[in-house]
């Protein structure tokens, strides 16, 4: 319990510790084992053990009520979902072999695969899926997540293999929503409290595969589940070590009792390329990021209800100086709140280019012609002071810095504020006690925004805290979420992303490529990463049998 | 001594309560709570679902209502379910209808926390008492000044730098030992070995760190006993100088050695959450540590009342132990 409010800081330093060592030591430790050489190609086989490490431990495999980001890794190997996302981010059927919507757009018929089977071997039915539907609907099930599953006005299962939902309004968002409801079993379920039964530890599913062994604190291991509805994958055997030290991590990989982990920029660009017998036994991959971070302002704050001022602060920030300088180049700069190069992102917008003098032009223009001894712009004699505020997150802290210099430039003076996450929602989120934060959103598949950019979710808690408005984009985000043709949901969300741009109420900055190392034993993932990243084929990866490390004896 | 025992006992009770409400109290100074951590911060969660679960857990009821549902469990010993863990009981296990057991989170981080404070404080002692005894006996001299130097650079020396250098050095450069976790074999003779060579690094670093303190007090304890009469009058009988000063000395310089003992008692049920970070041992410090950064309320308080009931019981404890070592105090209490 010492000191815990430093760990944040400490993490960086131990990285940075860690670089310098490993970049000084010349003496690497002698391969384990056989040399085995890791690039030769081998066939296909299956059988053999992935170990990767997680930084946090699951606190139940029920996904809808566990919620962190460790339990939904684990269970998305467990469970299955109706639809799931394809390698090019589109939907596809997973437990449903096809899916149809009405005329009217207000119900989607699901057909299930035929011959469906839980792991435990009973058969999985429409009935399953009508279950977990009212699980995560019902009032005493303790999940944020209800919302959307709400909206559905009748659900009904026709027959074994087909389920059937009815909305009062159509809902475009409704086909990925159904893509993150993992299908529970109604079976082991039935009649048990959700939140406490003790099927979030010994969970059965209907994916690849299934829970072989869980050792709390220390490791989650799965093994191939013989009834697999997505047929069988070729790894065996999948374990999860618990490490939450990323440096500890780092050590792990290096000395081989690990296969994965997601590398920080430094690692990626600077340890692992200076060592050779690093490069022999890893293999780097990048995939696009899951969130962008962007610099909001509180619109109904003065000056930031005036749009020049806005702008100027977005011409003022070079996005390139922050991608070199906090990701080492490792990440892309955004215009729209989409992954980059997807249908939903609008090939046309380019972000703010950096441009001081016309953000010294508009800042004028807004009415701060004067300047102080200092070099601040000055309206009524008064400078454009305020706090950025962030939470601990190292790389947003030195977004946070380099923002505050480039603004410094043109004569606006910022402070960095840095705080803990549940007191920094608590006490400035909700309460709309702020100025400017540099915080993150996720880059979400479905391109629905409603919840953070519809100017009726501005009620404390809810996502839209910096008051944006614009009836032109509510509009056309209400227009979003009531029509389920792509090519036409596509252009509304290319007017709304233009519009958002134009506005300013964020300066977008950059959005972090995903870092994965894998052992080179490991075989057959694509590089480069396709849309939705390396994982999407992870059950046609393999462990060829000369390159397996020693099984542990049991 | 028996209404002397019960009598602080009997105080204890009012002092618990008192000290629970204070720090329930200042557990909801902090904004936050469960239902706005970084988890829910998801556009997905409603801010109706969130209501939702704040009504479940009683979180829109006032500070001290909700201290009173939590005393009201207590006094029946029950420490509630996590919010943030999947309802996990909060200090021991469960059974259900079917017998599936459901362990307690203090009870799984509680005994490996302990283990290694109580191997860590062991090797303090045994390496502290020889160190001080012979830095006071050579006081001011090459070896004083050499011991002295030693153990502030283990003060000084920030642990998680040293734990990550020896892991770099002993787990990946050499294969001598494991780098992070607890248990790497299942097989149940090697175990023992094996939980020994995983702990060697946290009990090496966690008890480096502690030597300056537990050596400079036994130095500077002995020092004072030295220049007393009665060593003296040893000395001039003709008793050799290791008889004055480990029978006669030291056990009079170990008497305030106690206190501080009986003070670390509760100082081993809370681990370091860097240590327990860097070398994944999923002990109390982290669990703490994760949630106040949840905002789980029940664990918190489940664990400062453990604390704080440690701390009264680790004074009552070094009260009456130095009553038994030292006739004086003895006389004074009993």
């Amino acid at each position: 319990m010492e000191r815990p409010l430093l760990l944040k800081h400490l993490s960086l330093r131990m990285g940075i510790l860690v670089s310098i060592v490993m970049l000084m030591s010349a003496c690497g430790k002698a391969p384990s084992g056989n040399a085995a050489d890791f690039d030769q190609p081998y066939p296909p086989t299956t059988g053999g053990t992935l170990i990767d490490a997680t930084i946090g431990e699951p606190s139940g495999l029920i996904p809808m009520i566990a919620g962190e980001a460790a339990a939904s890794a684990v269970a998305s190997n467990i469970f299955n979902s109706l639809l799931k996302y394809d390698k090019n981010l589109e939907l596809q059927g997973e437990l449903a072999k096809s899916w149809s919507v009405s005329p009217d757009q207000k119900t989607i018929t699901f057909k299930l695969k035929p011959g469906l089977k839980w792991a435990d071997g009973k058969p999985l039915s429409s009935a399953d899926v009508l279950f977990t539907w009212k699980l995560v609907t019902d009032d005493n099930t303790r999940t944020p997540y209800g919302a959307d599953y709400k909206l559905v006005i009748l659900a009904e299962t026709p027959d074994a293999t087909t389920f059937r939902v009815s909305y009062a309004n159509p809902y475009a968002p409704a086909l990925d929503s159904w893509a993150g409801l993992q299908i529970l079993p109604e079976h082991l379920l039935k009649g048990q409290d959700i939140n406490t039964t003790a099927f979030r530890f010994k969970p059965v599913g209907s994916h690849y595969y299934k829970l072989e062994e869980w050792k709390p604190g220390e490791r989650i291991s799965l093994v191939r589940n013989p009834n697999s509805t997505q047929g069988p994958p070729r790894i065996d055997r999948l374990v999860s070590r618990f490490i939450p030290d990323p440096a500890a991590q780092f050590l792990e990989l290096l000395a081989d009792n690990i296969d994965s982990m997601t590398l920080n920029p430094i690692q990626y660009s600077r340890i692992v390329p200076s060592r050779e017998d690093l490069q022999k036994k890893l293999a780097l991959y990048k995939e696009l990021g899951n969130n962008y971070t962007y610099l909001g302002f509180n619109l109904k704050h003065k000056p930031f209800d005036d749009i020049r001022v806005r702008q100027a602060i977005n011409y003022a920030i070079d996005k390139q100086e922050l991608i070199d300088g906090v990701l080492l180049g490792l990440g892309e700069p955004v215009s729209s709140p989409y992954k980059p190069g997807t249908r939903w992102t609008n090939p046309d917008l380019s972000p703010y280019p950096y441009d001081p003098n016309k953000a010294i032009a508009l800042m004028q223009a807004a009415g701060y012609t004067g300047r102080d001894k200092e070099g601040y712009l000055l309206r009524d004699g008064k400078r454009l002071s305020f706090d950025i505020l962030t939470n601990q997150n190292k790389q947003r802290e030195m977004s946070a810095v380099l923002v505050q210099r480039r603004l410094k430039e043109i004569g606006i003076e910022a402070h960095v504020r840095v705080m803990e996450w549940a007191s920094f929602i608590g006490r400035f989120i909700k309460t709309g006690d702020f100025d400017v934060v540099l915080l993150g959103w996720g880059l979400s598949l479905d391109p629905d925004q409603y919840s953070i950019w519809h100017s009726s979710q501005q009620a404390p808690g809810q996502f839209n805290f910096i008051g944006y408005n614009n009836p032109r984009v509510d509009k056309l985000l209400e227009q979003g979420r009531l029509e389920l043709n792509p090519d036409k949901r596509m252009k509304i969300y290319h007017e709304f992303a233009s519009i958002l741009l134009a506005d300013s109420p964020i300066v977008y900055l950059y959005t972090g490529y995903g870092l994965p190392a894998i052992h080179k034993r490991v075989k057959g993932i694509d590089n480069p990463a396709p849309p939705a990243g390396i994982g999407y084929n992870s059950y046609d990866w393999y462990i060829p049998p000369p390159l397996r490390r020693n099984e542990i004896s049991q | 001594m028996i209404r002397y025992l019960l009598k602080r006992l009997f105080w204890m009770v009012p002092l618990l309560v008192g000290i629970s409400l204070v720090s329930f109290l200042i557990m909801h100074l902090a904004p936050g709570d469960i239902t706005n951590t970084e988890a829910s911060f998801n556009p997905k969660a409603s801010e109706e679902s969130r209501q939702k679960l704040r009504e479940l857990y009683n979180l829109d009821k006032p500070v001290i209502v909700q201290y009173g549902l939590w005393l009201k469990r207590m006094v029946k010993l029950d420490f509630g379910t996590s919010f943030a863990s999947h309802q996990r009981p909060v200090f021991w296990e469960t059974k259900d209808a079917e017998g599936n057991v459901i362990k307690g989170m203090i009870q799984e981080a509680l005994p490996i926390t302990l283990l290694i404070n109580v191997l860590s404080l062991g090797l303090i002692i045994f390496a502290a008492v020889p160190l001080g005894v012979v830095s006071a006996v050579t006081q001011n001299r090459p070896p004083d000044r050499a011991i002295t130097l030693f153990v502030f650079i283990g003060f000084a020396i920030p642990g998680f730098w040293l734990a990550l250098m020896l892991m770099y050095w002993t787990g990946v450069v050499h294969d001598w030992l494991p780098i992070s976790g607890i248990h790497d074999k299942m097989s149940a003779w090697g175990q023992m070995w094996d939980t020994l060579t995983h702990l060697a690094l946290p009990v090496f670093i966690s008890g480096l760190s502690g030597l300056a303190g537990i050596s400079l007090f036994i130095r500077n304890g002995m020092l004072d006993v030295l220049h007393q009469d009665y060593i003296t009058t040893a000395r001039a009988k003709g008793l050799a100088e290791n008889t004055v000063v480990y029978r006669h000395a030291l056990r009079n310089a170990m008497l305030p050695l106690i206190t501080i003992l009986g003070l670390a008692i509760p100082g081993l049920i809370g681990g370091s959450v860097i240590a327990e970070s860097i070398f994944a041992i999923p002990g109390m410090g982290k669990l703490f540590y994760d949630a106040v950064l949840m905002r789980d309320f029940p664990v918190i308080m489940g664990i400062l009342t453990i604390g704080s009931a440690l701390t009264l019981l680790g004074n009552l404890i070094a009260d009456i132990a130095y009553a038994w070592a030292d006739p004086r105090v003895r006389r004074g209490v009993m």
